[in-house]
């Protein structure tokens, strides 16, 4: 029993990071109907910057605003720059095009930041909280790592629903001809829902990052199970992308637990398989069948 | 006022509108009648800036715009009614709403113009709050129209308002375009298949055939004179 528990809060702590990835594919989905393969790259390559900033001597604070504030903008940037030219053609060209993103930074980043694995550091002790003589079985940066990407979710909530920029950029991801025709700049929404994605893709990677460590493909898994995790979602709906998400990092903390942790991936692979079989357009999507 | 001159719009190397022009006056309805296939939506596609023209122009008082992106041109004053409505159906009818006046600086502007929307078609008030996806045909109808007027536009271009509509609803909504046009001073283009609804509100008509203009007369003229209604019209 003891055991379940550790497992339990592992899986939530490691669904939240892959929650945080899963979110940021399908509000890229949702607003471009495109697959940002390269937002695993993206988050490795601001955890970098992050890394650089806190080794030369800076709060992690500021690491992780940085980290944060670059990954929007290098997601402002991917879509600007490389996406925008292709919008109009079939979507498979944004896809290769996001393949040669990642590509093109897991290059680039052993030439910039140095090859070998790096530790990163944690803001707040990584180490089980004890309550009197009570082993708690949570530590501080996981209670850290599960609260910021709630609020980052609150936070995105609020702006989609509660703002006119908000509405805006959900009018502009459903229609973007109508949008237009009503004076909806829908080049700059676009821009925007990219850099916000990325910015959730870059906490991702701060959060991922102490446990996963530092390098090139650091983040390969992580956003394996999160597109695992928003397939299973219907990668339509962002609640769904979080539940798919946490639901993916309980099974493989499971797995890994009572089964051996080599065959955690697997145990990813195996649930994407079954709901896939089961129920392909995703457990959350209601509607038209999403097209292969 | 709107004025089309020689417009010449191609799809590939089909010719969808060959030298078109049109002159649209404040406070009138200029129908634009025609089959389908005239090329009677690639018309307002284009003066919406949808579509490119290969030539031509299209001025808006002193302003051309042709060459400007549609955000542009929505900004300018020209509000467009699409084909089928055009509402956006996973967003509610007051977010619908707010969507037409988003552009514009002043919130309280905004805010009073979309109470004139609610005022405009009743029935939306009490569905403020439904997902645009579970309106009827003529509440969508209104929707657009109402979410159209609420950037002040200067001219309104209306994609087939009659499209699905039952008669008696599409009178009602047409009568109160008719009021809205005198009273804002609207230019209004009104693009119809019904060509009945259209000349009964309508001030001027023109009919397009594959693309050309082929008649031009007043409304009153056109629905009156039988020969050229049946040449023309078909009925």
């Amino acid at each position: 029993m003891h055991l379940f528990v550790i497992y339990t809060v592992t899986g939530i702590t490691n669904g939240m990071v892959y929650a945080a990835v899963a979110l940021a594919l399908v509000m890229i989905w949702r607003a471009t109907r495109i697959i940002n393969y390269a937002q695993g790259a993206m988050a490795m390559f601001t955890t970098y910057i992050a890394l650089v900033v806190i080794r030369h001597g800076a709060p992690y604070w500021l690491g992780f605003v940085v980290a944060l504030a670059t990954g929007m903008v290098l997601g402002a940037v991917v879509e600007r720059v490389l996406v925008r030219p292709v919008e109009s053609r079939p979507p498979l060209n944004a896809v290769i095009l996001s393949l040669g993103v990642l590509i093109l930074l897991e290059a680039v980043a052993p030439m910039l930041f140095g090859g070998q694995t790096q530790s990163f550091p944690v803001p707040v002790s990584n180490i089980d909280l004890v309550a009197g003589t009570t082993q708690l079985d949570i530590s501080p940066f996981d209670l850290f790592t599960i609260g910021a990407v709630l609020i980052a979710m609150l936070l995105l909530f609020l702006i989609f629903q509660r703002t006119t920029l908000g509405l805006r950029m959900r009018a502009a991801a459903f229609n973007p001809e109508i949008s237009r025709i009503l004076g909806i700049r829908v080049g700059r929404m676009l821009t925007l829902g990219w850099g916000l994605a990325a910015l959730l893709g870059a906490l991702a990677g701060m959060l991922a990052a102490p446990a996963v460590y530092v390098y090139p493909s650091n983040m390969d898994e992580v956003l394996v199970f999160g597109f695992t995790g928003a397939i299973i979602g219907g990668l339509e709906s962002p609640v769904g992308a979080v539940i798919g998400a946490v639901g993916v990092g309980l099974a493989l903390s499971y797995v890994s637990g009572y089964v051996g942790a080599d065959l955690a991936p697997l145990g990813g692979f195996a649930i994407l398989i079954v709901v896939l079989m089961l129920r392909p357009q995703g457990l959350f999507s209601f509607g038209r069948q999403r097209q292969v | 006022m709107l004025e089309i001159s020689d417009l010449t719009v191609a799809y590939g190397g089909v010719i969808a509108l060959d030298k078109v022009s049109i002159s649209v006056p404040e406070g009138s309805i200029t129908a634009v009648l025609g089959a389908n296939g005239a090329g009677k939506t690639t018309l307002v596609r284009t003066i919406s800036g949808l579509v490119k023209p290969r030539q031509g122009s299209v001025m808006l008082g002193d302003q051309q715009l042709v060459g400007r992106s549609p955000e542009a041109i929505a900004r300018l004053g020209v509000g467009h009614v699409p084909e089928g409505h055009g509402i956006v159906s996973e967003l509610t009818v007051d977010e619908n709403l707010r969507l037409g006046g988003l552009w514009r600086r002043d919130r309280a502007d905004q805010r009073v113009a979309i109470e004139e929307a609610y005022e405009l078609f009743p029935p939306l008030r009490v569905r403020r709050s439904v997902h645009a996806s579970n309106l009827s045909g003529g509440e969508r109808q209104m929707l657009s129209i109402g979410r159209a007027m609420v950037a002040s536009p200067a001219v309104l271009l209306l994609d087939e308002p009659s499209l699905g509509l039952a008669g008696g609803l599409l009178a009602q909504i047409m009568q109160r375009l008719v009021a809205l046009v005198t009273e804002r001073n609207l230019s209004v283009l009104l693009i119809e298949q019904n060509a009945r609804s259209a000349l009964s509100v309508a001030d001027r008509a023109v009919v397009l055939s594959l693309g050309r203009v082929e008649l031009r007369d007043s409304a009153g003229r056109l629905a009156g004179d039988d020969a050229l209604r049946h040449a023309y019209l078909g009925f």
